[in-house]
């Protein structure tokens, strides 16, 4: 191949057989420099199909931004699997590559002339990564899968949301994401074998395995005390509500603040700003001066050590807060965070998209990218990489049309 | 069988809580040389937080060694403790940076200034190194030296706003989610493309992870979509546009689930026919021909109903039956299980021995996640338990460093070495 300038993967091929799971993967690879062929069916999968669509142009396999976000700067082919000339095409395609992609239930790619045994034969250097919701091997190793069964089986859902509710699911696809981002890694560590050894070999990634990790602490709590972590929606890790600890209502959002942490300023800080404002109401007053001023991690140890005390300081905590909530409820969500930040005082913007999209910091870094939607006649606006890397910087092409290379590739191999 | 793919390479992990260690954990489990360089004075506060290991009188352990949370991320790795306050600190630093192919931090902007870590600086001493930085917003920016911790991170980035029921407040997600696949699994995927443009060109290089831009990256399409269609998503609780039903379902209660005795099955139902299955494998044929639910449409306009409908049938059920019986049909379905279900109940989890357990001389013998990729021919190894701290100072200021004798019995007389 040539020699490599500008892109950390150049010189890589990769041929994909990917749907939901899998095309985020091929995405990562594909915006790092390497030459990603997305093999797709005729009429595109499920992935293509989801909403929302880019709404200017309405609903089709090519205005997906379900589709969009997880298959920037690859190409895409059709061929018919279901028909030995698609097998057969498939088949040379991947031997011009060194990594095969795909996340089919199990035995599919084999059933259809793909499978890694076959296919090392003739190239014994491929790296061949299978994504699927509980792995190649195993007895759930032929369950349905989708995200949420996933974030399901991965204990990640068992842990968020209000007791009184179901279970949360995380946003976004968080199952399949988490196992292309596994992948991604398995592909490149094997891919650095191969190019040192001329071995190729196969990445098995399950979603349920690679989703575990994110259980945060809840392993080991049951591994080495027995007790299992519930959710506790709102209150999150501390069982009282404590001001300056949780979500707080703004004009037009909400601010998450953990000023009891023990980073930054404490709660004088806070209501030095409250003061300022005028709005600190009879916070200066005791009992709550001694109580603001002794508000750190230091004194909800010691008052869960004392049941009876807590007791008694409990209707203070409460007015106290109140008369946060009225402050915060008083300026917008971006005022709070930004002026919070300023005081050193810990909080966070609950971000909608909307802030996100207007969001100074990633405005002032240049992290939008503007790509060239063509066929659309337009160019939009699209989130950026993940990383910035100096010598080889990400470059994001838009996403392809359903079977847009699909000649131009097939030429090559003739 | 084939050596690892890291094999021969040196990581000066200069990190600490999760997302910086469990990346440069994933490196040791291929092959590198992990260094954690960790000092006393400012000690990683995951090495004194819960969940500690117990004794067995009840009690809890103590120390800086007893911690699951610690433990987890820090497999197979040295320790090694140097005081980078300290000018002679940083020396030693630099010697291991001098020798390292790779250099991990997640250190504040102010930090990396403070300890003379920035990217120039190292290149200086070695310009082959491939150095990730992972600040919370950025090393620049007008956010740059913004408080960041994980549970800002989780509300920052729009997960909070986009997870979660519509008539709750948007408290976050139970963890600080992306400190633990999202932040590291990206700034590891970045190093190893480095990594493979270096043994292709010889150039060590900076990457930068804000840890903002890498999850918004992977937060689904609200952005994109606000970006493209002016349109603000909010959240929609459990529920798909494309799928239904698609939740979370009570199931009858198991009080063998230590303090979790509610017990809930996942649904993910994709097509009419899947829905006619779902509902003959719950014994209520006649609701699959019900209009109400013939089709997807049908489903998300009666969607409360169709919930209400099928809760009613899953009630009294035990979630492994349920998940049992919808799989045996086809549909993705699946318990909700804690750590409890998949550590000790999950024959699947069981028999791909995902789970580890060695021995740690404080902690005692516990689970560590194995790797969560699976390579064929050079398959990852937690070749060691978290390290103590500081168990491997005399070790790497010998063999890695070359230091002499004298030299280690001075910085420790001086207080560097802690």
């Amino acid at each position: 191949m040539s020699t490599p300038q500008g892109n950390a993967l150049q010189g890589l091929r990769v041929v994909e057989f990917t749907d939901e799971i899998g095309s985020y993967c091929g995405r990562l690879l594909a915006d790092l420099g390497a030459d990603v062929i997305k093999v797709e069916p005729p009429d595109g999968g499920r992935q293509r199909h989801s909403p929302p669509f880019f709404q200017a142009a309405g609903a089709g396999p090519d205005t997906s931004l379900a589709f969009w976000v997880h298959n920037t700067s690859k190409k895409s082919v059709v061929l018919d699997l279901e028909t030995p000339r698609g097998q057969d095409l498939a088949r040379k395609l991947v031997l011009t590559a060194d990594v095969l992609l795909e996340d089919h239930p199990v035995g599919y790619m084999a059933a259809h002339g793909l499978g890694f045994e076959t296919l090392r034969v003739n190239k014994p250097a491929l790296v061949y990564a299978s994504i699927t919701g509980f792995g190649q091997t195993g007895p759930h190793s032929g369950f349905a899968y989708s995200d949420i069964v996933g974030q399901a089986m991965g204990g990640l859902m068992t842990l968020a949301g209000e007791a009184a509710d179901p279970p949360n699911k995380i946003y976004g696809k968080q199952s399949d994401v988490s196992a292309s981002i596994q992948a991604a890694q398995g592909i490149l560590l094997a891919v650095l074998s191969a190019e040192a050894t001329g071995r190729g070999q196969l990445v098995d990634v399950s979603a349920q395995e690679a989703v575990q990790l994110s259980q945060e602490t809840a392993m080991q709590t049951w591994d080495l005390q027995k007790k299992n972590r519930v959710r506790t929606g709102e209150s999150g890790a501390i069982p009282l509500r404590l001001p300056g600890v949780g979500v707080y209502a703004c004009k037009d959002g909400h601010v998450m603040c953990f000023v009891i942490a023990p980073a930054g300023k404490d709660f004088p800080a806070l209501v030095d700003w409250m003061r300022e404002k005028g709005l600190a109401a009879d916070l200066d007053d005791e009992p709550y001066a001694g109580i603001c001023n002794a508000l750190n991690f230091g004194f909800l140890t010691r008052l869960m050590g004392e049941p009876e005390k807590l007791q008694t300081v409990i209707p203070a905590l409460a007015h106290i807060n109140d008369v946060l909530a009225a402050f915060f409820a008083s300026m917008t969500a971006t005022e709070a965070y930004e002026e919070g930040q300023r005081r050193t005082l810990l909080n966070g913007i609950v971000s909608s998209p909307r802030d996100l999209g207007e969001n100074k910091q990633l405005r002032a870094r240049h992290w939008f990218r503007e790509l060239d939607f063509d066929y659309l006649g337009k160019t939009l606006e699209f989130p950026g990489a993940p990383y910035r890397l100096s010598e080889t910087p990400v470059a994001i092409s838009r996403p392809p049309k359903l079977g847009e290379h699909t000649d131009s590739v097939l030429a090559e191999l003739a | 069988m084939t050596a690892l793919p890291l094999e021969g390479l040196r990581v000066a992990d200069f990190s600490w809580f999760g997302a910086g260690p469990i990346g440069a954990q994933l490196l040791a489990t291929f092959g590198a040389e992990v260094v954690r360089v960790e000092s006393e004075s400012k000690i990683d506060s995951l090495r004194v937080a819960h969940p500690f290991a117990m004794n067995k009188d009840g009690t809890f352990k103590t120390g800086y060694n007893v911690s699951g949370y610690f433990n987890n991320f820090n497999a197979g790795k040295l320790s090694m403790q140097l005081n980078l306050n300290t000018e002679r600190g940083q020396e030693v630093g630099y010697r291991l940076i001098e020798k390292s192919d790779i250099f991990i931090t997640n250190f504040t902007p102010r930090v990396i200034d403070k300890w003379n870590l920035r990217y120039e600086q190292l290149a200086k001493v070695n310009p082959r190194l491939i150095a990730a930085y992972a600040p919370m917003q950025g090393l620049e920016g007008p956010h740059r030296d913004f408080l960041g911790f994980g549970a800002v991170l989780t509300p920052v980035t729009g997960i909070s706003y986009m997870s979660g029921f519509p008539n709750r407040p948007p408290f976050g997600v139970g963890t600080n989610y992306p400190d633990y696949v999202i932040n590291p699994g990206h700034t590891i995927t970045a190093v190893l493309a480095a990594l493979r443009y270096r043994n292709r060109t010889g150039k060590g290089q900076m990457i930068e992870l804000p840890q903002v831009e890498s999850v918004v990256n992977a937060l689904g399409t609200a952005v994109a979509d606000y970006l493209a269609n002016g349109n603000v998503q909010m959240r929609g609780g459990n529920r798909s546009a494309t799928a239904s039903p698609h939740g979370a379902f009570r199931c009858a209660d198991d009080p063998t689930s230590v303090n979790s005795p509610d017990r809930w099955v996942a649904i993910a139902c994709r097509s009419d026919a899947e829905w006619r299955s779902l509902c003959a494998a719950l014994g209520a044929a006649e609701a699959g021909a019900d209009v109400r639910f013939a089709t997807l449409e049908a489903r998300k306009t009666n969607e409360d109903a169709l919930e209400a409908l099928l809760s009613g049938w899953l009630r009294d059920r035990r979630a492994e039956d349920v998940m049992a019986l919808l799989q045996a049909g086809g549909i993705a379905s699946g318990v909700v299980q804690n750590a409890q279900d998949i550590l000790d109940k999950d024959e699947h989890m069981k028999a791909r021995e995902y789970y580890w357990y060695l021995d740690h001389p404080e902690t005692g013998r516990s689970a560590y996640d194995g790797p969560p990729m699976r390579l064929s021919e050079t398959p990852g190894q937690l070749r060691a338990p978290a390290p103590l701290l500081g168990q491997h100072t005399l070790d790497v200021c010998d063999r890695i460093l070359g230091l002499s004798g004298d030299e280690i019995a001075d910085l420790l007389a001086e207080g560097v070495l802690i």
